[in-house]
């Protein structure tokens, strides 16, 4: 492609997709990195040929480069790549405003025929997929992926350090809270329990039937966002995590598509469940229709 | 404080069907607000509550967004008023025309403070409309909110309180600003009988594009394929359940036979 390829990294290292992404396309890849320097070298070692970066934060969160990150790619549109993170869109929102430029989101496939662009990529939660050639600046949204390894022959990008004008936003206060860190997507088996379970207490009936089969504990949207019984990293689905164990468990889940696309990879899929109707029946090869709180005992007793 | 909460009128793809060349059909799929935006209104109203002034609802799409019932299902969830952008030109737009539309609507709405989103539309769901539109904008934007109130609202300052991986960050921002809400930042009021009554008197703008200032894009999508995804057949093997200890059996002896387990 002689066209410009942009990524942009809002804060975030891991961005290691996009910048394979970027280079797939056979062009010059340029990334405008909001961040510290930390961040920004990361990038400049993981790949790319040219690094804007705007210099250390301090108390702006990254949001408030969003303008200066417009400013920059707007001198040489073109592609622009940005992960599906909060802040990240953010970023990639601002520039797409600026270049007028579509957006797509969910690719299965980025590819350069010239310089246009080819996408495939799925759309309205997964129900289809489409292929679209687009001549012109856009914006992709993708999976960042992990942070990038430095090239092992050393070097690295060009730096350029950019002054930006920041948005009125400061960082006020920052709390954390410990949680437990999980890769679902590297477990082989996993066991997704959704609002069938009655009470957070109840969790650690799952997590024994998760021990005996060795299989990771996740979970639907609703548990982990407005329940808060998981962390929001543990939910599975179309803005969650998307797996493909060999054997995912689905327990007092009722398979909307908006979840079960997460796991449509899976090789086996069970699904326990009350509601003989429920539409995660149609999606699994084998189904227990019946009480969770009878079955997962026995189903942990057998497998021990 | 002039509050805007952008919300999409639109059907849930579990309920659409999908042809074997990928064409989709919507006719059976009702559209309704979309799920998660009345967490943006619930965030709105509290914030309105606090800090005194008006809720505005704004929305955008092809004609049909400006239904009565449509209409009624917004408003009776405690707007004070709705500007309806109503267009068959609007027609499956994306994401940044879409944006563009409400940031031209709330430009000519005039003096906004804060615009409130939902986190993500059932249907298009790309969490992106509420970030173009405060890049059309030039506005500071923020997702994953999770509680937002106006710290000194006559200077226009807010206080946003959002999501981030392992906790949460509370932020000052000088409004306007754009702020997507979390799905699990407030649970929403479920209208009464009376707001059902009050929103059909309550005031209505509607709107076409050509009335708005909206910039157009020079880039040019076409779409070239569609498809239906290539799921994988599933066996749908029924396992008895009146013995719970038996059923577990089957279901491990079959796991094994598959080499699943
Ligand atoms: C834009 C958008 C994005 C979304 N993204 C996601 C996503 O990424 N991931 C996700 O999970 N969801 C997502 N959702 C939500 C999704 O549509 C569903 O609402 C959600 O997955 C339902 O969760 P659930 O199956 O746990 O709950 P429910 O739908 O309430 O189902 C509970 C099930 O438990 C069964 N049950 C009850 N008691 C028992 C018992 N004792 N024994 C056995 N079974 C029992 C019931 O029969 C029922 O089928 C999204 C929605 C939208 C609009
Ligand atoms: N056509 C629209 N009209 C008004 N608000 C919208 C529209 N589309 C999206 N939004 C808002 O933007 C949020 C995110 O939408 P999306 O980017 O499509 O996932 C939604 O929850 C709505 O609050």
């Amino acid at each position: 492609m002689s066209i410009n390829i942009w990524i942009v990294v809002a804060g975030d290292p891991a961005v290691g997709n996009l910048i394979d992404t970027a280079r797939s396309l056979g062009g010059q890849v340029c990334a405008a990195v909001v961040g510290s320097r930390v961040v920004a070298d990361t990038v400049a070692a993981g790949g790319v040929d040219k690094v804007v970066w705007f210099g250390e934060p301090g108390k702006a969160p990254v949001e408030a480069f969003a303008t200066a990150a417009a400013d920059v790619i707007e001198a040489t549109p073109g592609v622009v790549l940005g992960a599906s993170r909060a802040s990240d869109r953010v970023l990639l929102g601002a520039v797409a405003a600026r270049l007028q430029a579509p957006v797509l989101t969910a690719p299965s496939s980025v590819s350069a025929e010239g310089d246009t662009l080819v996408v495939t990529r799925s759309i309205f939660s997964g129900i289809a997929e489409e292929t679209v050639t687009v001549s012109g600046p856009v914006a992709v949204v993708l999976d960042g992926g992990p942070i990038p390894v430095a090239n092992p022959a050393g070097g690295s990008a060009l730096m350029e350090e950019v002054s930006a004008v920041t948005l009125g936003m400061t960082v006020v206060e920052t709390h954390s809270s410990d949680f437990e860190q999980v890769d679902l997507g590297a477990a082989p088996r996993v066991v997704g329990i959704g609002r069938g379970l009655k009470a957070p207490g109840d969790l650690a009936m799952i997590e024994a039937l998760a021990k005996a089969s060795r299989s990771e504990v996740a979970c639907s949207r609703p548990l982990a966002e407005g329940l808060d019984w998981l962390h929001k990293d543990r939910y599975i689905g179309v803005s969650g995590q998307h797996i493909a164990p060999e054997v995912y468990f689905a327990i007092g889940i009722s398979g909307q598509l908006q979840h079960m696309v997460g796991v449509r990879g899976a090789t086996t899929i069970v699904a326990i469940n009350s509601d003989p109707n429920a539409l995660v029946f149609t999606e699994a090869d084998y189904c227990l229709v019946g009480d969770l709180y009878s079955i997962v005992p026995a189903l942990t007793d057998a497998l021990r | 404080m002039k509050i805007v909460v952008a919300y999409k009128w639109a059907p849930n793809p579990q309920d659409a069907s999908v042809g074997v060349d990928g064409a989709v059909d919507w006719s059976r799929a009702k559209p309704g607000i979309s799920e998660y935006d009345p967490v943006a209104i619930e965030l709105a109203r509290r914030l309105a509550e606090a800090t005194g002034g008006e809720v505005i609802a704004l929305t955008a799409g092809p004609k049909s967004v400006d239904a009565s019932m449509a209409r009624k299902a917004a408003l009776s969830r405690g707007f004070d008023r709705a500007v309806i952008v109503a267009d068959d030109a609007l027609e499956g737009a994306g994401t940044t025309e879409l944006a563009a539309v409400l940031a031209a609507a709330v430009r000519h709405i005039g003096d906004v403070d804060v615009v409130i989103t939902g986190d993500s539309s059932v249907d298009v769901g790309a969490k992106m409309v509420p970030t173009v539109l405060a890049g059309q904008l030039g506005w500071p934007a923020v997702a994953e909110v999770t509680a937002v109130s106006g710290s000194d609202p006559a200077a226009g300052l807010l206080r946003v309180e959002r999501a981030i991986t392992g906790g949460t960050q509370v932020l000052e921002i000088t409004g306007p600003a754009v702020l997507a809400a979390s799905t699990d930042a407030a649970v929403p009021r479920v209208p009464g009988m009376r707001d059902i009554l009050a929103a059909g008197k309550k005031p209505v703008e509607t709107l076409e594009v050509p009335a708005l200032d909206v910039p157009a894009s020079g880039t040019t999508v076409t779409v070239t394929a569609t498809a239906r995804p290539d799921l994988k057949a599933r066996k749908g093997q029924l396992i008895d359940t009146a013995d719970p200890a038996a059923a577990a059996a089957e279901l491990v002896a079959a796991l094994r036979a598959d080499g699943a387990i």
